[in-house]
């Protein structure tokens, strides 16, 4: 497992080591996130962290409070809507590149994790949810009785 | 009334033309752009870049727009899947109005840069009355 170890490095070296990182698992077969269609939105990344798994999206100009994250099963679900700015009346548009509109997407996760304690926050228009790693999925010791 | 509609995800696009000084990936933000008769206004998607982060030029007529992100939410992360890279954004725009750079104002929410540029008044549009005989 190649576990991004940069605190050492600096700013710009580290963001380089980063992408590279994550141009390697682009779009991974060895994953399978469930059924999506390519530029399903939000784009997601997935990482494992040493007590379970981190799904990052991109959800720039959402208001917190229309976002949604449902779990069920195996299912991860991020939902929500993002508005177009109110303009006044005598404004016109130049460009308008930015989508908006309502988006809804599923992706499953590993039967090893345990959605029920799930976490999400939202900073600077990135979601990030953390999803700890299911009790019986965790190492175990196991003691050896002698008679 | 707008129809609501599903949003796609649209591939990032690299900067293109002059290298930075800095290596890595610098990305080109989708904006929108409206104008009225007293400003123009602009928002650029940034996700990833908060206040602190974001460089705004307004020099010769060309405004120039740089975010940089913070990797360091990516510490002890290894990816299995990924979809979007992440990188720093930048964007150049040849600007035809008259700007008051001394009113500009700017401001990070939820990772969309909102930009005001007001227009001199000498640039904006004037009605003209048209003198009867």
């Amino acid at each position: 497992m190649a576990l991004i170890r940069f605190q050492d490095l600096d700013p710009v070296r580290h963001l380089l080591a980063l992408q590279q990182e994550l141009e390697r698992f682009q779009r991974n077969p060895g994953f399978n996130l469930g059924p999506s269609g390519y530029g399903a939105f939000p784009a997601v990344n997935l990482f494992e962290e040493r007590d379970g798994m981190v799904v990052i999206a991109e959800l720039p100009g959402v208001e917190p409070q229309s976002l949604n994250i449902s779990s069920q099963g195996r299912s991860l679900t991020i939902s929500g809507e993002r508005r177009r700015e109110n303009l006044t009346d005598s404004a016109g548009y130049h460009r308008r590149e930015r989508p908006y509109g309502e988006f809804s997407r599923s992706i499953q996760l590993p039967e090893t994790l345990d959605l029920a304690n799930a976490s999400a926050s939202y900073t600077a228009g990135v979601l990030t949810v953390r999803i700890p790693k299911a009790e019986t999925a965790r190492p175990r010791q196991i003691a050896v009785q002698s008679q | 009334m707008i129809p609501d509609q599903e949003i796609v995800t649209k591939e990032k696009q690299q900067v293109e033309g002059t290298e930075k000084t800095r290596p890595g990936r610098y990305f080109v933000p989708d904006v929108d752009i409206a104008e009225s008769d007293d400003m123009l206004r602009l928002w650029a998607d940034m996700p990833g870049v908060t206040d602190k982060d974001v460089e705004i030029v307004l020099k010769d007529n060309l405004l120039t727009i740089t975010g940089m992100v913070d990797a360091r939410m990516y510490n002890q992360l290894s990816p299995v899947y990924t979809e979007y890279n992440v990188g720093n954004y930048y964007r150049q725009f040849a600007m035809h109005e008259h700007i008051d750079d001394s009113r500009i104002k700017a401001r990070m929410r939820n990772g969309v840069l909102e930009l005001e540029l007001p227009k001199r008044e000498e640039a904006r549009p004037r009605r003209i009355q048209v003198q009867g005989e």
